[in-house]
């Protein structure tokens, strides 16, 4: 990855394209790049909508290569749904092919007057922007049928559905997966309406006449991406439970727990949660002819994902993931799985992200726009969405304008962005890193990451209450360093508990790039991610006052443990005090 | 469910079906237990489940809705709900781990021991299991026997396939040999009754 593309949209007599070096930009990738060029490069004060934001693609620093679980997308800028910086990350193919043409960065910049749809083909040639009305407002499903037609099955796409054209603040962007499916999504934060706003509906990745990325130290490489495998397989959420239920298997613990959001935030636990469960879904899943047990990406030895089917065995959806799940269920008391697998194929074709529509319509279902639990009338929501609808339109940008368009006061946002599948009342660490997170509420945004073996900030007491901030901080600053590999995050309980697969992951990016990897090292390059992304973010305007939870969580105790969230602003305000 | 009558009902299936009982498993069964003690000796004594199993392989315990840290000193009272599961995912997966690095994070629900006098008695209890303790756990519960509420278990029956009854080998009502298709009667058990139910998962023959 040795080159980053610009193509300015807005360039006088149409779209054009330059080829440039790293320059100032060797050695990143992922969020990394993402974060410090958005930073770098767009003012803080653009609207996200316009020519002067940019849309950043980079995949990882070892995407490309030999490597398992490198697979990661990252796409970076102004985000259009908080105002904040966004990084957005997913699977599929995309970030493999792109880094094996040698791309570390490719970035949309300005905005092309008029109506006209553009597709760009990025192959070993180069890269061509070219004019194609005729995919005007087609959805994801349709809209890659199409274009495999003409570009084949062997390539990879990178897709904005009708919502991103209409450029609706919950829009995606699409990944397709190994079998070209449009089903991995950058999805939080309006990334696709950045992408609809530049009029870029599509972008094929061919890789065809390309090798894999050589290491500098092939053997050690190999080595370390051996013992990496052998870590991911032998541990027992990455090796066991993920593969066999996926994300899922957490909708039983989160409700036993009592953290499990319920009709709209209101209680703990939902009655029908065992109907939702992943392991309940993995039984439908296999009983029907599909999967429990799918990778989103070739080269992914977790296979966390699956395949759902109908009643008929025809295919509906991949394996809803359990914030899905959770969006379209229990946050809207709905306990039906085939229910919450079409409205995951809705929200992947029509290009939105699942967990702010999802509570999206559970905000409208508390403002009486439909009742909780009812079923058609969730799937109803949605068809306005799909429609364009002027009521499709506001659920279509998210529950912090669905609730102020009809009055709802309980409406689980942070810096505008819903809340993911975890009760900070009940899990109150988790609401440290939703209020002060960089990227409005966002549940990976502070991952388990191996911040014990890190060492990330020194020795922390975990067993402490006021370990709380110092686990959030830390868990941000290695997530930030992580998801700048374009490592799947879900490598993450193998090397927190395994220093050896740790280390195995250090030598992989050391000996990928000829270099000495230690943990200082990725400390070091989170933290710096973090504070260009708050330098960013406090030149856009954002305060101290932004780095909270709605005040409902501090007002509402929440069933079956009757508790607020209890964490001070003053503690809030220590988390990027390092 | 004291003073209410209870039946006997013992099924003898194919390893096959032992999936068709995991809904029940997952939501809850009522089993007999001798309250008063520890989780620990309830695990390992009641329940036979070696320690280093329980260490290894059941990272994540709630009792009464509250994650543990030690089994030691959790004390467990008539009615409690206890929950098994596996190592879990996410970081509010690594949050609810037993004595985890990530515990405080969940201070505020987390189990603490409580000095109060808790009779030593038997008892019932329900107890839960998640992901991949419902394969291993799973068979020594239903062997052991669950209580369950005979419209619960009428409701369960009602729905099983063609599948499930030919998995079913044979079947004791209160000692007697009952055709397994009759089990789908509604009728069969009085109402408000509840039913002692064992699950016996015989070797292919």
């Amino acid at each position: 990855m040795d080159k980053i593309a610009r193509i300015d949209m807005g360039a006088a007599g149409g779209p054009k394209v330059t080829v440039g070096d790293l320059g100032e930009y060797a050695g990143l990738g992922g969020r990394a790049m993402t974060s410090l060029m958005v930073a770098a490069e767009v003012h803080p004060l653009a609207h996200p909508l316009g020519a002067e934001n940019k849309l950043v693609i980079s995949p990882g620093m070892l995407s490309g290569t030999t490597g398992s679980m490198t697979g990661r997308l990252s796409v970076g800028c102004k985000s259009p749904l908080t105002g904040t910086i966004k990084e957005s990350n997913a699977g599929g193919q995309a970030a493999q092919v792109l880094a094996r043409l040698g791309y570390a960065a490719v970035v949309l910049e300005g905005k092309p007057e008029g109506d006209d749809l553009y597709k760009i083909v990025i192959n070993k040639d180069g890269i061509q922007v070219i004019v194609d009305n005729s995919l005007k407002l087609m959805d994801n499903y349709p809209l890659v049928a199409k274009l495999r037609q003409e570009y084949g099955d062997k390539v990879a796409y990178m897709t904005i559905g009708s919502a991103g054209e209409r450029k609706l603040l919950a829009a995606s962007i699409a990944c397709t997966d190994p079998e070209l499916r449009p089903t991995r999504h950058c999805g939080r934060g309006g990334v696709g309406a950045v992408m609809g706003a530049k009029r870029v509906k599509a972008i094929i990745i061919d890789d065809a006449g390309m090798k894999m990325r050589p290491p500098k130290d092939p053997e050690k490489y190999r080595d370390a991406n051996r013992k990496f495998v052998e870590g991911l397989r032998k541990h027992p959420v990455t090796g066991e439970g993920l593969p066999a239920y996926g994300t899922n298997v957490l909708t039983n613990v989160l409700n036993e727990a009592g953290g499990y959001p319920t009709n709209n935030f209101k209680s703990g636990q939902f009655a029908d949660s065992a109907k939702l469960s992943g392991e309940t879904q993995a039984a439908l899943e296999i009983q029907r002819g599909g999967s429990a047990t799918h990778g989103c990406h070739r080269g992914c030895v977790i296979q966390c994902s699956g395949i759902y089917n109908d009643k008929d065995g025809n295919y509906v959806t991949k394996q809803p993931e359990y914030e899905t799940v959770w969006s379209h269920g229990g946050h809207c008391g709905i306990s039906n799985l085939d229910t919450v697998a079409k409205l995951d194929y809705m929200d992947d074709n029509i290009g939105v992200d699942t967990i702010e529509m999802g509570v999206t319509i559970g905000v409208a279902m508390d403002a009486g726009l439909a009742e909780f639990g009812d079923d058609a009338a969730a799937i109803r929501l949605m068809e306005e969405v799909e429609k364009g609808t002027p009521l499709g339109r506001v659920l279509g940008s998210g529950a912090a304008i669905t609730g102020k368009v009809f009055g709802v006061e309980r409406v689980p946002v942070v810096k505008d962005q819903a809340l993911p599948a975890y009760d900070p009342r009940a899990v109150q660490g988790i609401g440290v890193t939703y209020a002060t997170t960089t990227q409005g509420a966002d549940h990976t945004a502070g991952y388990a990451i191996a911040t014990n073996i890190l060492k990330v900030g020194g020795d922390v007491d975990p067993l402490k209450t006021e370990g709380q901030i110092e686990l959030s901080r830390n868990l941000q600053i290695a997530t930030a360093a992580i998801d700048s590999t374009g490592m799947c995050l879900f490598i993450a309980f193998a090397i927190m508990d395994q220093p050896e697969t740790f280390q195995a992951l250090l030598d992989m990016l050391g000996s990928f790039h000829g270099i000495t990897m230690t943990g200082d090292d990725v400390v070091a390059l989170g933290k710096k991610v973090l504070s260009a992304e708050r330098d960013f973010n406090t030149r856009a305007g954002f305060t101290k006052h932004h780095d909270r939870l709605p005040r409902f969580f501090y007002n509402e105790p929440i069933a079956p443990h009757n508790q607020t969230f209890m964490m001070k602003d003053e503690e809030l305000d220590e988390v990027f005090n390092w | 469910m004291k003073n209410k009558r209870k039946t006997n009902l013992i099924l003898n299936m194919d390893q096959d079906q032992l999936g068709d009982f995991f809904p029940l498993l997952q939501k809850g069964v009522t089993v007999e237990a001798h309250v008063g003690c520890s989780l620990e000796l309830l695990l390992s004594h009641q329940w036979q489940i070696p320690a280093e199993y329980a260490a290894q392989r059941i990272t994540t315990i709630f009792l009464n809705s509250r994650p543990i840290d030690s089994l030691a000193t959790a004390i467990i009272n008539e009615d409690a709900v206890i929950a098994l599961s596996g190592a879990m995912p996410g970081l509010v997966g690594a949050t609810m781990r037993r004595g985890g690095y990530y515990a405080a994070m969940r201070e505020g629900i987390t189990h603490h021991a409580t000095n109060g006098n808790v009779v030593d008695r038997n008892a019932t209890v329900r107890v839960k299991l998640f992901n991949l303790l419902l394969p291993e756990l799973g068979p020594g519960f239903l062997q052991r026997g669950i209580i369950i509420p005979a419209g619960e278990l009428s409701r369960f029956f009602n729905g099983k396939s063609e599948y499930f009854w030919q998995g079913c080998r044979s079947a004791l009502l209160d000692n007697f040999p009952i055709l397994p298709h009759l089990l789908s009667r509604e009728d069969l058990f009085p109402d408000q009754s509840t039913v002692r139910l064992s699950v016996n998962f015989p070797s292919p023959d």
